[in-house]
């Protein structure tokens, strides 16, 4: 599987859900995939292109599952989620639709189209909507289990996947129901990461074991987080370490330190992400570039965590 | 419930406008004007037999679906479903208290309610979806979206009106509520949407315009509309007055939103016996 991208993974499953149910219906705003190509072949019925228009997108899913039918509407990530947002809120959270939002390019995975085309706010303001759980994507044996997982949802759901191909970590047939995994535990420090900076975390782990530090990673894959299996985890930890390619404001590191603040956990806390405070990312030369600026890259990482006091 | 000719329609006209009064004084808020613009169009579909809906099943598979887009207008729905034996008339007393079911905007999960509305540019999406699904299993209900026409600012309703003419939803009726009254002003004084037939016709659908308040032009239009030849989806413009049925709030952009309380109260009281 890890050489399959985590959109195709994901399309071929959907595909093969929609040949066995004729319910399951993908609603497109211009955006394509080689699954896709082959389900506008197949099921040309469950197939629905709605030109360059989110919002319809997004009402127009609504409409159909209300009238039952299970609908993925797909774009790029920040188009399906951030232009359309206040049609998802009313249309999706606030009537408890369970229709599913797909999104690629995750991050800075679009990198060198700039700040229009990263999803680097998608997480803060997705989370916050009552109802909708996200499901952020680590590899693509994932992104299988989230398609099976959507068709089973009662509530909105945003399936967000990277651009990229990335090795696959998890087995075929993994539970991903508790939101989170455990990759490795530990006792002084926990990593935790989502998306593409799971894998980070994996490498920045290795190069801190070198220097005779016990760090765990955790990859929280779903928002909001389970807050009972997080605090459990971390608990024992003297401190906690948050990585995300997304904006500082209001994504993973802040979920992580209000899942803190609400089980009255008092523990420290650094938060690595991009700050946005001055302004998005207009930074080009690849995304390895553009993570080393934000101090993601593996060197700045573990810079950042030997200057932690412990 | 079906009512026989036009002077009975007439009587029920006025009764609901009387109930939507009343909800609105009572709570002292809601949104009187907007909904007395299209009190003849809701009669018209929820007494006239132009609507398929069965009270006692509101889930109904086969029933028509009514999106009432212009959500701020719920204060009109209400008494008619609560009329036609969706729920307890006594529900509309209890409008925006704290032990109610429903405020001022659209609420989906009140019965016989298909969505959440009062944020403009959502329903005619929403029906386009509940269009192509019958469509696509085959069924022969009809979607009916009532849309303000200060609504058709958002740009969300052109998107779904270009998608409902390609994909040939002639199973969707658009009616627009054209009072020509948004909250500060008059559209052709704000932002002309003139030549809005044009504009729809344009964008692929059948157009009719026609007098809001009148029942026989309003079954004229929806005569035979469950089998036309046309595969185009269909939208009415119905003029109206915003406040009608009340002559000192029609025309008048300040009473958007605003009930009537005092003299004001029995006056419009006295103007609707």
């Amino acid at each position: 599987m890890s050489g399959q991208s985590q959109r195709d993974a994901f399309w071929d499953r959907v595909y093969e859900l929609a040949k066995e149910n004729k319910d399951i219906v993908v609603v497109i705003a211009d955006m394509g995939a080689p699954a896709l190509d082959k389900f506008r072949t197949d099921l040309s019925a469950q197939y629905i292109d709605v030109g360059i228009a989110e919002q319809q997108a997004i009402a127009l899913s609504a409409g159909l599952a209300l009238s039952g039918k299970k609908v993925f509407a797909y774009a790029i990530a920040p188009f399906i989620t951030l232009r359309c947002y206040e049609h998802t809120r009313v249309n999706l959270a606030s009537m408890n639709i369970p229709v599913t939002l797909v999104g690629v390019g995750a991050g800075v995975s679009y990198d060198d189209s700039g700040p229009t085309h990263h999803a680097v706010d998608d997480l803060s303001v997705l989370r916050i909507l009552p109802n909708l759980r996200i499901y952020n994507m680590t590899d693509s044996v994932m992104a299988k289990a989230f398609a099976d997982i959507s068709c089973g949802l009662s509530w909105p759901n945003y399936i967000r996947m990277d651009r990229k191909t990335l090795p696959s970590i998890y087995k075929d047939g993994t539970d991903f129901s508790l939101g989170i995994t455990v990759l490795f535990p530990a006792k002084e420090l926990f990593l935790v990461a989502t998306g593409n900076m799971v894998h980070r975390a994996l490498d920045v782990r290795n190069e801190l074991e070198k220097k005779g530090i016990d760090a765990g990673v955790i990859d929280v894959y779903t928002f909001p987080i389970n807050g009972d299996a997080f605090v459990e985890t971390v608990r024992d930890v003297k401190q906690v370490v948050t990585l995300e390619e997304h904006s500082l404001a209001g994504g993973l590191g802040s979920a992580v330190c209000e899942v803190l603040a609400d089980y009255r956990i008092l523990k420290p806390v650094k938060r690595l992400g991009m700050d946005l405070s001055r302004g998005y990312c207009y930074k080009y030369g690849g995304r390895e570039n553009i993570q080393s600026l934000y101090g993601l890259d593996t060197e700045g990482v573990v810079e950042t965590v030997l200057s932690l006091e412990f | 419930m079906r009512l026989k000719n036009t002077e009975e329609l007439k009587k029920k006209a006025t009764q609901i406008r009387q109930s939507v009064l009343d909800m609105c004084y009572k709570a002292g808020t809601g949104h009187v004007t907007s909904a007395f613009s299209c009190v003849e169009i809701l009669v018209a579909l929820y007494y006239g037999g132009i609507l398929r809906y069965d009270p006692k099943n509101p889930d109904w598979d086969d029933r028509d679906r009514f999106v009432m887009s212009k959500g701020q207008a719920s204060v009109l729905l209400y008494p008619i479903l609560a009329d036609v034996g969706y729920f307890p008339r006594e529900e509309l007393d209890r409008f925006c208290q704290a032990d109610g079911k429903f405020g001022v905007h659209l609420q989906h999960d009140v019965p016989g309610v298909e969505i959440t509305s009062g944020s403009l540019g959502h329903g005619l999406g929403i029906a386009t979806g509940m269009a192509l699904a019958a469509k696509m299993d085959r069924k022969l209900n009809m979607v009916f979206a009532l849309l303000g026409d200060g609504e058709c600012y958002e740009g969300s309703v052109w998107e779904a009106a270009m998608f409902a003419s390609h994909n040939r939803l002639n199973n969707l009726v658009a009616i627009i509520d054209r009072n020509y009254l948004c909250v500060t002003n008059f559209t052709e004084n704000m932002l002309g949407l003139e030549p809005l037939e044009r504009k729809w016709s344009s964008f692929g659908w059948n157009t009719k315009t026609i007098d809001g308040h009148s029942f026989n032009e309003i079954f004229q239009a929806l005569d035979r509309i469950r089998s036309r030849k046309s595969a185009k989806p269909n939208v009415i413009i119905a003029d109206t007055v915003k406040g009608q049925g009340v002559s000192f709030m029609c025309y008048e952009p300040l009473w958007h939103g605003i009930p009537p309380n005092g003299n004001h109260y029995l006056c419009a009281k006295d103007e609707l016996r």
